[in-house]
């Protein structure tokens, strides 16, 4: 173990932190305050995760057994049971604490898996019956704006993204052979829906929680639709300079911001465009290799440059 | 005071400019660090990333299928890093850390090349070794506490390859050596952890050692060889001997972990309750489904009744954030929503379909979709 609180005396004797400032470091530092939020969160995600996997399980092994409308109606049972900690906790005027908010997260992901699940058994959509991507994101965002809760928010833009047509993970994104134009269409189209929500929410309430939720949908989106269309000519003329405007509106945001994921979006994502745009016309492999070093090389520099220019954020 | 990185007064004012955040200006902190300069957790892992991939170019460029070109790729990395911390005086900034660690990887790699008679990267060579000891090399020049835990857990799975594991194994049980190794690290780890260290890193590689070591060493005691072995006669004997070593080591995490207020201890015990759920799965006869279901509950229960026992703060333990800043862990926090969200919501269309959106294509409520 480790103390710094010579240093952070030193610094309040020197007049450079507050007493306020002072105070909390020290307590922080010395555990006299102890946060168990990180701990909590972990729990709790592998709890969630555990049932999920576990009742995707029971649904596909024992479908026959059970019975379709004995499922549906045990999965909302259970839906409904895990939302109570939330319901209290509005109509008593208090804030979710995190495992409030996560159990309303499993809430409605069993909601979702009795939903998918139902009209699977009973089409009760009929042909339509994919339009359900579009009713989940707006029934989990109506429950996200009731309990205000930016993880059902995540789980609304989705949805979305899944209505749409993206993925909305990471793996999706790597999975270049099927990054199309019409691929970056549908993500780009995405990204402006939810850019323009999350312009409506901040117009309607200025202290909105959720604004860093869809950010960052918002941006990844933004961006994979850009390298999308970096990957085909002609797309690859609107692509690059899209690519290039997203990447200064990113980097802008974080300097204003003083968010550091947004630095690393804008920089990082624009090498990736960079690189996937040029290599493929490139001959020879030392060529391409030596044209991703120099770009990697002077993506470090333009990232660890702008990185000192970000203002520090509050403790 | 010195060139090649920062003196431990240093590292400590270093540390703390990085906890106070704006709420010390960096002046007053930079003349006190020695005009050593770091950079945030998000910048310092893309930054790491970035080292590496360039030396992996580099390495390319040179000649993937030449053993000199490892050598030339390997020095070449490490000169970069080292001129980055002398002459530009980083530390911790992720891409002298990322260079330097492909450099020592890179310099083993070739260093196996003379080894002979060669018997490859299998596992328990000696090749594998020179490997995990240029990672390990790496990670203490850098005061890394990632590079050094990954060499370390390296280290552990390689003592449970080599043949003399295998020949205790085959006594004691499949896989409990290196559960016991990796155990008996954890618990060095955890004692030497309350003493005081002047440099933060040197506690941190500690807390990281302490807090993955139960689970890795008993990620390799699961894997299907060893429940081959454990089928055999003496296999309960060595499942109760795992469970005992890792209820001993939780107990003692927990101890430490509330009584001194530290993070990496609860997650060390964390990790061996989590090893715990998996081996009392092993002696019971439920299905996958219903013990995932019923730890899952378990789980959260268990949170929701710290959650309220922390409600109010108790004796300076509380369940609020410690900070409102978004960090690393909000970030993943989204994405592990997103992913959960996925893993329930009917499947997303596959690109590269001609269908318009709204179109999507049915995946189920599970893991695969298909009823």
């Amino acid at each position: 173990m480790h103390t710094l609180e010579p240093e952070l005396r030193a610094l309040h004797a020197a007049g450079v932190i507050d007493d306020a400032t002072a105070a909390r470091a020290l307590a922080l530092d010395r555990g006299e305050v102890f946060s168990l939020h990180q701990e909590l969160r972990a729990t709790m995600y592998a709890g969630v995760l555990l049932v999920v996997v576990g009742l995707g399980l029971v649904l596909a092994r024992n479908l026959e057994r059970i019975g379709p409308l004995a499922i549906v109606l045990a999965i909302a049972l259970a839906a409904a049971a895990c939302g109570v900690p939330a319901v209290r906790a509005k109509r008593a005027g208090r804030a979710l604490t995190v495992a409030g908010d996560y159990l309303l997260l499993l809430a409605v992901l069993l909601a979702s898996t009795d939903l998918a699940y139902a009209e699977r058994q009973f089409t009760l959509l009929g042909p339509l019956w994919s339009w359900h991507l579009l009713l989940l994101a707006v029934v989990h965002a109506a429950i996200a704006y009731t309990f205000a809760s930016p993880l059902v928010l995540a789980a609304s833009l989705t949805s979305l993204a899944g209505w749409f047509g993206v993925g909305g993970t990471l793996g999706d994104a790597l999975h270049f052979s099927y990054s199309t134009p019409m691929l970056g269409a549908r993500a780009l189209a995405c990204a402006a829906v939810i850019a323009a929500w999350r312009h409506a929410d901040r117009r309607a309430r200025p202290d909105t929680p959720f604004s860093n939720v869809f950010d960052h949908y918002a941006a990844n989106l933004a961006f994979w639709g850009a390298i999308a269309w970096c990957l085909e000519w002609p797309w690859l003329a609107v692509g690059l300079p899209l690519l290039a405007a997203l990447a200064y509106a990113s980097v802008r945001h974080a300097l204003d911001t003083g968010r550091e994921a947004f630095l690393v979006y804008g920089i990082v994502y624009a090498a990736i465009g960079i690189c996937a745009a040029t290599t493929p016309r490139l001959h020879g492999t030392t060529v391409s290799l030596g044209f991703v070093l120099i770009v990697v090389c002077a993506t470090a520099a333009t990232l660890w440059q702008l990185r000192r220019r970000l203002r520090e954020p509050s403790p | 005071m010195s060139r090649w990185r920062p003196s431990p007064d240093e590292e400590r004012w270093l540390e703390l400019a990085s906890e106070l955040g704006a709420a010390v200006p960096r002046a007053a902190v930079t003349g006190r660090a020695g005009g050593w300069r770091s950079i945030g957790p998000l910048a310092r892992i893309a930054l790491f990333l970035l080292g590496i991939v360039a030396a992996a170019l580099l390495f390319g460029i040179l000649g993937f299928g030449n053993e000199t070109s490892l050598l030339a790729a390997g020095l070449i990395s490490l000169l970069a890093a080292e001129w980055l911390t002398v002459a530009k005086r980083l530390h911790a900034s992720g891409i002298e850390e990322g260079l330097c660690v492909a450099g020592f990887l890179l310099l083993g790699a070739w260093i196996t090349t003379l080894i002979a008679p060669r018997s490859g990267y299998a596992t328990g060579t000696v090749e594998t070794l020179v490997l995990i000891a240029a990672a390990g090399a790496a990670g203490l020049r850098r005061l890394n506490p990632f590079v050094t835990t990954c060499a370390v857990l390296a280290f552990v799975y390689w003592v449970g390859s080599t043949a003399t594991a295998h020949a205790i194994d085959q006594t004691i049980g499949g896989g409990v050596t290196a559960v016991t190794v990796g155990c008996a690290l954890a618990a060095l780890a955890l004692a030497l952890g309350v003493r005081e260290y002047r440099r933060p890193s040197h506690d941190r590689m500690l807390d990281w050692l302490v807090a993955t070591l139960p689970v890795a060493a008993y990620a390799q005691y699961a894997t299907p060889d060893a429940y081959e072995v454990l089928r055999s006669p003496g296999g309960g004997t060595s499942r109760l001997a795992t469970a005992a070593l890792l209820l001993a080591l939780g107990a003692a995490m927990l101890f430490v972990g509330v009584r001194r207020r530290r993070h990496a201890p609860l997650l060390g015990f964390m990790g061996c309750v989590a090893c715990l759920a998996v081996e009392m799965r092993q002696v019971t006869a439920l299905a996958t489904e219903t013990w995932l279901i019923l730890y899952g509950f378990a789980a959260l229960v268990a949170g929701v009744a710290l959650d309220r026992y922390l409600r109010q703060p108790r004796n300076g333990l509380t369940s609020a954030a410690p900070t409102h800043r978004e960090g690393p862990l909000d970030v993943l926090q989204t994405a592990g929503a997103a992913v959960l969200t996925q893993r329930t919501a009917p499947e997303p269309l596959p690109s590269g379909s001609t269908v318009t959106p709204g179109e999507g294509r049915f995946g189920g409520g599970g893991a695969t979709g298909s009823y």
